[in-house]
């Protein structure tokens, strides 16, 4: 069970020092619950990356405490918070020179074996062996890369994993069987499940979606009762000024 | 005949626990210590005995010869000039390698300068290892030079490296390219505490339809230094790049220059450089698999000169 209690991320306003602080998270409460998949979507800029970084620990906290399995991890590094059991996959994957996808998984797992290897490379849905032997370097297409993501983010049975916009450069053919692989390992380990995303298919998918705005969290329930904020406008932080103008060159 | 500083040396810089297979010339203290010839490659001294005259047969195909020179006598700066003479249509890997232990105050060092003449089609892979060790404060230089001349489809490949424990290095890589020749260069360097080294590269692409690739990677640690110059001359249609990654860490410093000069119209000529800290981005990545900072780094600094 992950526990965010009165969760507060402030930044200086415009970058400086000393001067007045900018809440990103601005108090969220929530209780996750063991073995359940969340969806958190949000307008752009809403906090959704930096709430999923603080609960891996990438961000400090500034204000209030996390809790993980009864454990207070809110000064954990990120690497204590790797060996709780939480893994992370990242919107834009780190790219290497001289790592490979088997150094990688070696790196999560420990494991050398080749038919272990293997055996998770066939979880993921990865087939060709000598994907393991490739570089996780600039050349690889953006699709490459996130399925190694996924499958380092996976290997080692996390107890909790959180994936960042996990579609992103992933083409269409390839998000359903995304959604059954993360669906599956819930399923088999119990793994709780937070996903960061716009996509419909896992907004579908989750048990439970959250949608952050402004930093706050502006609706936790099904995906149905989510619609309506979904569709409204008023998620929108910009009304004020332009009124509902249909000319006010708004993109949104 | 070896004694355990030598046998550590060549395990280091070679890779060999005992007597390699096939031809080598292991040189110590600035003499002749072991040579065996094979049928195919034979090494003699040089008329000035400043070297050696390492000849391979035309057609030799899958054989090695083993070079390596270990140096552990204090205030010794050992300089020998050696000449690579490999046939038309071989194929050949030669190891080198130079360990240095310095076990006093005086310093210790060795210059050599390597000389390849690549006969037509013949193919050459060349691994060179730098390294000095020994608790002794004298100043450990190493000063490889490297010459390549490439005949028509000659393929080289050179794989130069310097581990560690080397406080000044003058490191010089020239190359002439024949016609639809191909070379490719990896130059791996690591510096740390005072350390300098300085690679200076000068690659010419004369032959239309040559090719040439040169990496670098480097390492700073420490208060180290590290200059790097590389310059492609096309005389002709050719394909010529050059990639520098630099690390810095601590407060390690870099001087990065690649320099293209196409003399040529379709001569076509790249290059990349980069210097900076360790991308927090993968540090990132590595921790949150479970790796602690420290272990981050080391296996980023690792992948990075394999």
């Amino acid at each position: 069970m992950l526990e965010l209690k009165n969760l507060y991320f402030s930044v200086p306003e415009n970058g400086e020092n000393g001067g007045n602080l900018r809440n990103i998270i601005d108090g969220i409460n929530f209780t996750f619950e063991d073995g359940k998949f969340y969806a958190i979507t949000g307008p752009n800029g809403s906090g959704k990356t930096t709430l999923a970084k603080l609960i891996m620990g990438v961000n400090p906290i500034s204000q209030g405490a996390i809790i993980f399995n009864s454990q207070d991890i809110s000064a954990l590094t990120i690497t204590e918070r790797a060996k709780a059991g939480i893994a992370y996959s990242f919107q834009q994957p780190a790219r290497f020179k001289g790592i490979t996808f088997r150094d990688l998984l070696k790196i999560a797992t420990g494991i050398e074996d080749e038919n272990k290897l293997l055996e998770i490379l066939g979880r993921v849905g990865i087939c060709p062996l000598s994907f393991l032997d490739k570089e996780v370097d600039a050349k690889l297409s953006g699709g490459e890369i996130k399925k190694i993501e996924l499958a380092t983010t996976i290997a080692a049975n996390p107890k909790l994993a959180i994936y960042d916009e996990p579609d992103t450069g992933i083409d269409l053919w390839t998000i359903g069987p995304m959604v059954s692989l993360l669906k599956k390992e819930l399923a088999e380990n119990h793994t709780t499940t937070i996903v960061v995303s716009h996509n419909k298919a896992f907004l579908e998918a989750a048990d439970v979606v959250i949608i952050i705005n402004s930093g706050r969290i502006a609706y936790h329930g099904n995906l149905e009762g989510a619609m309506p904020l979904l569709d409204d406008l008023s998620v929108c932080t910009y009304r004020d000024s332009c009124e509902g103008d249909r000319d006010a060159g708004c993109y949104r | 005949m070896l004694d355990a500083i030598d046998k550590s040396l060549l395990k280091t810089v070679a890779d060999l626990e005992e007597l390699p297979k096939g031809a080598y010339n292991i040189r110590k203290n600035g003499k002749l210590l072991s040579r065996h010839v094979s049928a195919n490659i034979n090494i003699e001294t040089n008329a000035d005995e400043t070297g050696i005259i390492i000849k391979i047969k035309p057609g030799t195909k899958n054989e090695s010869v083993h070079i390596p020179v270990i140096l552990s006598q204090a205030g010794l700066y050992d300089v020998v000039y050696n000449s690579f003479i490999i046939g038309d249509d071989a194929e050949v890997t030669i190891v080198a390698g130079c360990g240095i232990h310095c076990g006093s105050s005086e310093p210790e060092g060795h210059a050599g300068i390597h000389e390849f003449r690549v006969g037509k089609r013949a193919k050459v892979t060349y691994v060179e290892k730098h390294y000095a060790s020994g608790e002794g404060r004298g100043r450990r230089t190493l000063n490889p030079t490297t010459k390549v001349f490439l005949a028509e489809g000659a393929h080289a490949e050179m794989e130069l490296t310097q581990i560690a424990g080397v406080d000044e290095a003058n490191r010089v890589n020239e190359a002439v390219l024949g016609p639809n020749s191909l070379l490719l260069i990896t130059e791996r360097v690591l510096t740390d505490g005072d350390q300098t080294a300085v690679s200076t590269n000068n690659i010419v692409l004369k032959g239309a339809g040559s090719r040439a690739n040169m990496i670098s990677r480097s390492v700073m640690k420490g208060n180290s230094k590290q200059t790097f110059y590389a310059l492609m001359d096309a005389q002709n249609k050719c394909f010529g790049h050059i990639e520098c990654d630099a690390i810095i860490m601590d407060n390690g410093t870099n001087e990065t220059m690649p320099s293209l000069k196409a003399g040529h119209p379709d001569a076509e000529l790249t290059h990349e450089a980069s210097i900076g800290k360790i991308a927090s981005d993968q540090l990132t990545k590595l921790m949150s698999l479970g790796l602690t900072y420290d272990q981050a780094v080391n296996r980023i600094i690792q992948g990075f000169l394999k």
